[in-house]
């Protein structure tokens, strides 16, 4: 007995459920019998199970509820939500009596009479004669079988059924009953089948058709009505009748094009995560075996051991499968709460379910379930507005809930949206500032997701009242906890005034997942791929490299900051093992990126070395407290290793954020302000970056390390037909051993020069102050690029360099002068190097008094290069008046080209060149 | 288990108890044998970062995780040379089996029960929630390990 009572509550629980929802459904849509009649019968069902139980409370209450539903099935009463929430009431009161029978295993004292006496006084409304149109359902319910005391399972037939139709044998069979015609039209194999209470599973056959095909099977099935004879118990006539359903089942599935029959089994979740576990244990195995053999050449084995990887993996396909549960599970009791919801606010509400047959693990879904409910209840609590407001807006008076659910890439993504007003983006931001969450300033800073992600911080509810549904306090960042607690991610997007949307991001299931497996001081981790956003090298090599911003670390990944954490000081490993980190380590590695709530963190490893399936092992208790990790796993080669939890290392990951926010707001402005040059970052004999101005190199070439040639003691390279002069940057040529020998070609119409460098790092727009001026030949002078201390490179000098000895340039004509006069020592060494590489003599020349001082030594000149203010000064003092005169500026546009020559761009190094070689040869000429 | 163990014991005239003797530093302990499920030399042991300090790491137990804890640790003794990888005794709690590494295992000893000996009171407070009784032997004393309170701080000895 209490078997079959556990068995009753089971099913009991899921009817009224469907219950739950089909009430709903009909309220929207009164004028269809088909729900109606499911309702009815559901609970129907439920009733008569109470009376063959011996549960006179629950019989009442299910009895007076389907009265008032008789009353609306023979259209004695109009539908009103008033009535629906009456029998929703009387739903509600069966699920409290069944709770208490679940814990004590007796029916609560206590009578509901002013309950059932509202139901009464509901159906006796309008019409006086209560009891008689029920009179259909007091017969033996269908779905239910009294004998059996519990629902029939698919495929199953009840006792009574059966009976009935051995009597039948040779007389009318007189099912479907009258009332079951409306709901027997929509039979059919993927229909609903009211008898079940719920939607047929593929394969599954539904009682009414089974009745049909047993009639029409009969007489070759040959069930004698003798076999199951009055005295047999019930056991042995169910036995009996099984076993002569059996026959009648070959028979049937013998028909053609009849849907096949399936036995379904109830199993136990325990037998289920058992089987789980031992599969999870061969997949190990199987991983470990697959790696010792991927040495050996033995096809004995290989074959073999092929057939068995392959096995395995259907064999933990086909558990995976068991596991399965489609998502509507966990969406079944939301039409209820949305309605709940809508009556109580008094909003219009509704709510679109797409993709619930989308299947996930059911240990997924159990966790998933109560974040799901939470959420939907926000939305149309918090989310969604007041009918009248939305017609303000300008939106129609119903307010839309749209849940989605489908898969990709091995994930299972939930997204629920709303239509309603979308989050208050101030409100957000003010309440984080109260809780001291974050600054003013980084406020200011911040995209309006980043502040709507604020709601995911613990202890954080916008709520400005705290209303029955939901804002208890405990808000969104439960929600995140339990997301996260599964290996999930949360992310929120808005719209002032059109709605929100948050999209879930969870793994199908959590035994076995796919992980990176990566590399940090001599260790391997493993991180769920689910985490992984991308991977980044750095360092040689990569147009990516690690900067720091005092001692916080950071990557420029496309035109964004992003925090990164070395993986081995976030675990300690390197002051554990004693070890200084060796000096410029960290130039080289990998970034994983993560999606840290939403947001890029890079996670700085020394190697990525693998992407697995692993099975996840639970941590040991003294383990679990750290919060790094989610688990362990065993590799292929057997080693142990950790399973690094992303949300774990958030706590590292938040401290450096606020240097980004920092870095992101002071580089802002300094952009602003400042005006900023290109320059190309190299290194060259020695770590520190160098920079080289960009607008002067003319290309980027790579050289096979032995293309280098040496005649005459200097370094060329065949390049383009003709030998160009190399000059290497650091002193000697770096580039390692192997690897292509990195040159920055300076061309001109005589020829080209090459600058070999160690390694090209990077292309980075900035302000340039000389900080110091440097008396080493080569160097300009050091300043300030990204946060770092780099030399300035003369280029002037080291194309002299290059030229030093230079043939076709001994052999070119005298050699033109131009006088550069500029205020910027930057640009007076950026220009002058360009005018030497196109055969000039150049004279830089700071200033005024120094151009004096030129012009009173006497010095003659082909022409004159320079600011225009500077130039418009000589031309205003009349020295070198003949000469042409060619301005130099940034904003050729705002210069006024009065009295000189020509205004040119200082970006365009050719156009300068051309126009200094035309002046000076006009000049010449006239 | 360990409650059954010594009332059937007790029936017996000649009360003995096995102990797996194990050496911890200088001391010699005895680990009662019931409490054990194996002996084994641990191999690669992995190392986990940020884990408590008694923990040595975890290891690979014929594809079981086993989490290996330092008796040495435990116990407050200095740690052992970092190439000596010692011997692990296997224990199973619930689901999950740890390995209590020892220096050195040694041979299987029966002692009367009624020999064991309460530790005395002026003993190191950390050792007394950890040792269960003392058996005089011929040269030295045995230290008998509680080898549950030694895997886990938050475990009841089984046995008072």
């Amino acid at each position: 007995m209490d078997d079959l009572i556990s068995e009753f509550l089971t099913e009991t629980g899921e009817s009224l459920d469907v219950i739950d929802a089909e009430l709903v459904r009909f309220e929207n849509n009164p004028e269809d019998r088909a729900i109606l009649d499911n309702i009815f019968r559901l609970l129907h069902t439920v009733k008569g199970t109470c009376g063959f139980l011996g549960l006179p409370r629950l019989e009442a209450v299910a009895h007076a509820g389907e009265t008032l539903l008789g009353k609306f099935r023979d259209g004695d009463l109009a539908v009103s939500p008033p009535m629906v929430t009456l029998v929703l009431e009387s739903i509600d009161q069966i699920k409290v009596i069944l709770h208490n029978i679940e814990e004590t295993g007796n029916e609560p004292a206590g009578e509901d009479s002013e309950l059932i006496g509202r139901l009464e006084d509901a159906s006796q409304g309008r019409v006086v004669e209560a009891v008689e149109p029920d009179a259909p359902a007091e017969t033996v319910p269908e779905g239910w079988d009294a004998d059996l005391g519990r629902e029939l399972r698919p495929g199953e037939v009840s006792l009574a059924d059966l009976e009935a139709a051995f009597l039948n044998t040779d007389a009318e069979v007189d099912v479907p009953q009258v009332d079951d015609e409306p709901a027997a039209e929509h039979l059919g194999v993927g229909d609903f089948d009211p008898e079940l209470g719920r939607e047929l599973r593929p394969g599954e056959v539904s009682v009414a058709e089974l009745e049909a095909a047993f009639n029409s099977a009969e007489p070759a099935a040959g069930m004698a009505p003798a076999a199951i004879t009055p005295d047999m118990s019930t056991t042995e006539a169910l036995q009996t009748a099984v076993a002569e359903l059996k026959g009648a089942d070959d028979h049937i599935m013998g028909g053609d094009g009849a849907p096949r029959m399936q036995q379904t089994v109830r199993v136990g979740v325990d037998v289920l995560d058992a089987l789980m576990t031992t599969v999870s244990e061969l997949v190990l195995t199987r991983n470990q075996l697959m790696q010792t053999i991927r040495g050996l050449e033995d096809e004995d084995l290989k074959v073999p051991l092929q057939r068995l990887s392959a096995v395995t993996g259907e064999l933990q396909d086909g558990v995976m499968k068991t596991r399965m549960q489609p998502i509507g599970d966990a969406w079944r009791k939301l039409p209820r709460i949305i309605r709940d919801v809508s009556t109580d606010l008094g909003k219009k509400i509704e709510l679109v379910m797409d993709g619930s047959d989308t299947e996930l693990d059911r240990q997924v879904l159990e966790l998933i379930k109560d974040p799901l409910t939470h959420m939907v209840r926000n939305s149309a609590d918090h989310g969604l507005e007041m009918p009248a407001d939305r017609i303000k807006a300008g939106k129609s008076e119903k307010g839309t809930i749209t849940l989605k659910a489908f898969h990709e890439g091995g994930h299972i993504i939930i997204s629920i949206a709303d239509d309603g007003m979308g989050l208050n983006t101030a409100r957000i931001g003010e309440k984080a500032l109260e809780k001291g969450l974050t600054t003013h300033e980084e406020l200011a800073a911040m995209t309006e997701q980043q502040i709507h992600r604020f709601i995911f911080a613990p202890g954080f509810s916008t709520a400005a009242k705290v209303t029955n549904l939901s804002g208890r306090g405990v808000g969104m960042d439960v929600v995140r906890n339990n997301i996260e607690q599964i290996g999930g991610v949360v992310d929120v997007t808005s719209t002032t005034g059109k709605g929100s949307h948050f999209k879930i991001k969870i793994p199908l299931t959590l035994a076995i997942v796919s992980a990176l497996i990566i590399g940090s001081h001599k260790q391997r981790f493993a991180i769920p791929q689910l985490a992984v956003r991308e991977l980044v090298r750095v360092g040689a090599g990569s147009e990516h490299a690690i900067e720091s911003l005092s001692g916080a670390r950071v990557m420029r990944l496309r035109d964004r900051l992003m925090p990164l954490v070395d993986l081995q000081e976030v675990l300690g490993v390197s002051q554990a093992a004693g070890e200084a980190k060796p000096e410029g380590k960290v130039d080289t590695g990998f970034v994983v990126v993560l999606d840290a709530g939403g947001r890029n963190v890079g996670l700085i490893v020394d190697n990525v070395l693998d992407t697995e399936e692993i099975v996840v092992k639970p941590l040991s208790d003294s383990l679990r407290s750290v919060g790094a990790y989610s688990g362990a796993t065993i590799l292929g080669d057997g080693t142990v290793i950790m399973i690094l939890d992303p949300n774990g290392l958030a706590g590292e990951i938040v401290s450096s954020m606020e240097d980004e926010a920092h870095y992101d707001a002071s580089a802002a402005a300094a952009a602003e302000t400042q005006n900023t040059q290109r320059l190309l970052l190299v290194r060259a004999g020695g770590a520190e970056p160098k920079a080289v101005p960009l607008a002067l190199v003319t290309r980027l070439e790579e050289f096979q390390p032995d293309a280098i040639e040496t005649t005459n003691g200097r370094l060329v390279v065949q390049y383009r037909g003709r030998l160009m002069p190399i000059v290497p940057l650091g002193g000697q040529i770096g580039a390692m051993q192997g690897q292509r020998q990195p040159v920055l070609v300076f061309s001109e119409g005589h020829g080209a020069i090459g600058l070999a460098v160690d390694q090209i790092v990077d292309v980075v727009e900035e302000r340039v102050d000389l900080q110091m001026r440097s008396d080493k030949p080569g160097i300009i002078g050091s300043a300030i690029i990204k946060g770092k201390a780099t030399d300035v490179v003369d280029i002037a000098w080291h194309l002299e360099q290059a030229q030093a000895g230079n043939i076709q340039r001994r052999s070119s004509k005298r050699r033109r002068r131009v006088l550069l006069v500029d205020a910027d020592a930057f640009a007076r060494r950026m220009i002058a190097p360009l005018l030497a590489a196109a055969g000039y003599d150049v004279t830089p020349t700071g200033g005024m008094h120094e151009v004096l001082a030129i012009a009173e030594a006497g010095e003659q000149f082909d022409a004159l290069v320079g600011d225009p203010a500077a130039l418009e000064k000589i031309r205003a003092q009349g020295m070198w008046a003949n000469l042409p005169a060619l301005a130099v500026t940034d904003w050729p546009e705002d210069t006024k080209a009065e009295g000189l020559t020509m205004v040119l761009p200082r970006s365009d190094r050719g156009a300068l060149i051309a126009a200094l070689d035309e002046a000076s040869h006009e000049e010449k000429v006239a | 288990m360990t409650d059954h163990y010594d009332e059937s014991s007790e029936l017996a005239a000649d009360a003995m108890i096995e102990y797996v003797s194990v050496r911890i530093g200088d001391q010699l302990f005895g680990a009662p044998v019931n409490s054990i499920r194996e002996v084994f030399a641990p191999q690669s042991v992995t190392a986990v970062p940020l884990a408590p300090l008694e923990v040595a790491g975890l290891l690979n137990l014929r594809g079981r995780i086993v989490t290996a804890i330092d008796a040495r640790r435990r116990l407050g003794l200095p740690p052992r040379d970092a190439d000596d990888a010692g011997m692990a005794l296997g224990v199973e709690r619930g689901s999950e089996i740890f390995g209590l590494i020892v220096d050195s295992v040694g041979e299987v000893l029966r002692r009367p029960r009624a020999e064991l000996e309460p530790v005395p009171a002026h003993v190191d407070a950390r050792w007394r929630s950890m040792v269960k009784g003392v058996h005089r032997l011929e040269k030295e004393l045995l230290a008998v390990l509680d080898v549950s309170a030694v895997i886990g701080t938050t475990v009841k000895s089984e046995a008072a």
